[in-house]
């Protein structure tokens, strides 16, 4: 039991090695826990729905359709098909085994069905945007979304999703408001912030760059604030230093004097170097960030 | 008065032990946890919103909670000028309102109005499922058991203790120590939530799993209008509390605050 247990922690990142590693083990999970899921006692239990959950993803993920069903099948005996989160579940497997195209139409038109009957259905909301994103019509999904958020404007995973969809579509300034109102409501999420200096930092290059930049870097150096050893955070405000020092905009209108973000610079070079030759750098807990390393080592390298 | 320094002593039978103390406590355990489980099974989740222009109605407010709460640490004083100008306007307009056009008529009666009927029935439920419990045995107890000394105390007590420690005993030289069955009943009542905590795990332990399978949205999910409380009143308020807001960020500076906290010396 502890085994699996403390493997689906681990997981919580969205790589695709643990979640196969997750996989694997679907039918130990399965088999072992048919007999004594109802009998232990409520919060084991909870666990263990959470658990079948996140079994389910991991299965549609990697293809195991087999093991999903069964998950799906353990969590609607529980709850019940008419429970919306269930639903959305429901809605996400027969998107995933869909074959074809008009099959994915049809999902469309299931959803749409299901939210005729209850407009509030939020997973079946949710669903129905991925869904329009992935059929390719991206301004279908943010009108969706936009739908949505009036209704809900304190969902942050749908600001965030909306700032994607925008910057996908290249709309810089409508993707850093969104971001910001994703902000607003958790307002110390440290990966929100650096992806806001992200965004702020790919936006400057026309407008007011140096206004965007100066911004960037503030919001770089808050998320590494918040987590001091954030490479993101690190890596961003190196980059975006590097080019207010390049374009000469230090102690332009209200900016950070040159010195000060020399030392920034400075800073974040040296930290990125701790972080890229810490011992605990090829742990697990690593493995779901290996691309970002790899570009924080490629940087520290051109320096 | 009972004499200083002299030991009061009463001949008390075992079995008061055996039929009163024992019996009192092991219905009071027992009413806990059935009550416990009944609030369980009459518990209605709470109503979520059925449209989409309800649900908003509902949220708006909390937006502009979080705007004034978390201005500060994300926005630079142009985007919240903004959202602030924004947030008023709707607020002061009924934007953000079900039915715009209802605006300013007294909210309707909680009597007739169906959803508020249903939060008052949950209520009333909550209440029933403390009160009549307890009015059956306070009465029980009353019964069969009033007038009796059933407990004394190990340890000294001064004589303010009397009247919660002996209800149902009118003797006035009574020693503060002696606990009577009703005073024993009282006790129980109030003292036995730990007890409850370790035999149903934490109090809400029955809950969880309604809450987990909730929490697929928790957003959407809470209401901050009372029934019977009118959105407007709220809406206005909130603009007025913004309103008076002053910007400030906490993003100014921040360079140097981490270079002074976290920077190695030196750079």
């Amino acid at each position: 039991m502890a085994g699996p247990v403390a493997d689906i922690r681990e997981i919580s990142g969205s790589d695709l090695i643990s979640a196969l590693h997750l996989a694997q083990q679907a039918p130990a999970i399965l088999g072992q826990e048919s007999g004594s899921g109802f009998t232990s006692n409520s919060s084991e239990t909870a666990d263990y729905y959470a658990r079948l959950e996140q079994l389910l993803l991991a299965c549609l993920r990697t293809g195991d359709d087999q093991s999903a069903h069964t998950c799906l099948n353990r969590l609607s005996l529980r709850f019940g098909p008419s429970n919306e989160r269930i639903m959305g579940l429901r809605g996400l497997y027969e998107e995933a085994t869909a074959k074809d195209q008009s099959a994915l139409e049809k999902c469309l038109q299931e959803y749409d069905n299901t939210l005729s009957q209850n407009p509030v259905n939020v997973p079946i909301l949710k669903r129905r945007v991925a869904l329009l994103r992935s059929l390719n019509r991206p301004s279908d999904a943010i009108s969706g979304l936009i739908q949505l958020l009036d209704a809900i404007p304190t969902d942050a995973e749908a600001w965030c999703e909306l700032a994607d969809l925008y910057q996908s579509q290249g709309l810089g300034p409508q993707a850093i408001f969104s971001l910001e109102e994703a902000l607003l409501i958790a307002p110390n999420s440290w990966n929100i912030h650096s992806r806001l200096g992200e965004l702020l930092y790919i936006c400057a290059s026309d407008g007011d760059a140096s206004r965007l930049l100066g911004r960037s870097v503030q919001h770089f150096s808050r998320s590494i604030e918040l987590c001091d050893d954030y490479l993101r955070g690190f890596y961003g405000l190196t980059l975006a230093s590097t080019r207010m020092l390049d374009n000469d905009y230090a102690g332009v209108s209200g900016q950070l004097p040159k010195k000060t973000l020399e030392r920034l610079k400075a800073f974040a070079l040296v930290k990125l170097g701790e972080i890229v030759e810490s011992p605990s750098i090829d742990d697990q807990h690593w493995a779901s960030s290996r691309s970002e390393l790899i570009a924080a080592k490629e940087l520290l390298n051109r320096q | 008065m009972a004499i200083q320094g002299a030991e009061q002593t009463i001949l008390r039978d075992p079995a008061l032990f055996y039929w009163i103390l024992f019996p009192i406590s092991i219905v009071m355990i027992l009413t806990g946890i059935l009550r416990h489980y009944a609030t369980v099974l009459m518990n209605t989740p709470p109503k979520s919103p059925s449209t989409l222009a309800e649900s908003r109605e509902r949220l708006a407010l909390l937006r502009g909670v979080n705007l004034r709460n978390n201005a500060c640490s994300v926005l630079d004083r142009e985007s919240f000028e903004m959202r602030k100008n924004y947030m008023v306007t709707g607020f002061r307009n009924g934007a953000f309102l079900k039915d715009p056009n209802n605006r300013g008529q007294p909210p309707a009666n909680p009597m007739t109005d169906p959803a508020g009927m249903e939060a008052m029935m949950g209520m009333l439920k909550g209440n029933m499922m403390m009160m009549i419990p307890q009015t059956l045995i306070m009465s029980w107890i009353n019964a069969f058991f009033s007038g009796f000394v059933i407990l004394k105390l190990p340890f000294p007590l001064t004589i303010r203790f009397k009247s919660m420690l002996q209800s149902g005993v009118m003797t006035r030289d009574l020693d503060v120590q002696w606990v009577s069955s009703l005073s024993w009943y009282f006790l129980n009542l109030m003292g036995l939530q730990s007890v409850f905590g370790f035999i149903l795990g934490s109090d809400n332990a029955a809950n969880q799993m309604a809450q987990q399978m909730g929490m697929a949205n928790p957003a959407a999910m809470v209401n901050p209008l009372q029934p019977g409380q009118d959105p407007d009143k709220l809406y206005l308020n909130e603009a007025e509390n913004l309103e008076v807001m002053e910007h400030f960020c906490i993003l100014d500076g921040v360079e140097e605050r981490i270079l002074q906290n976290f920077a190695p010396t030196g750079i």
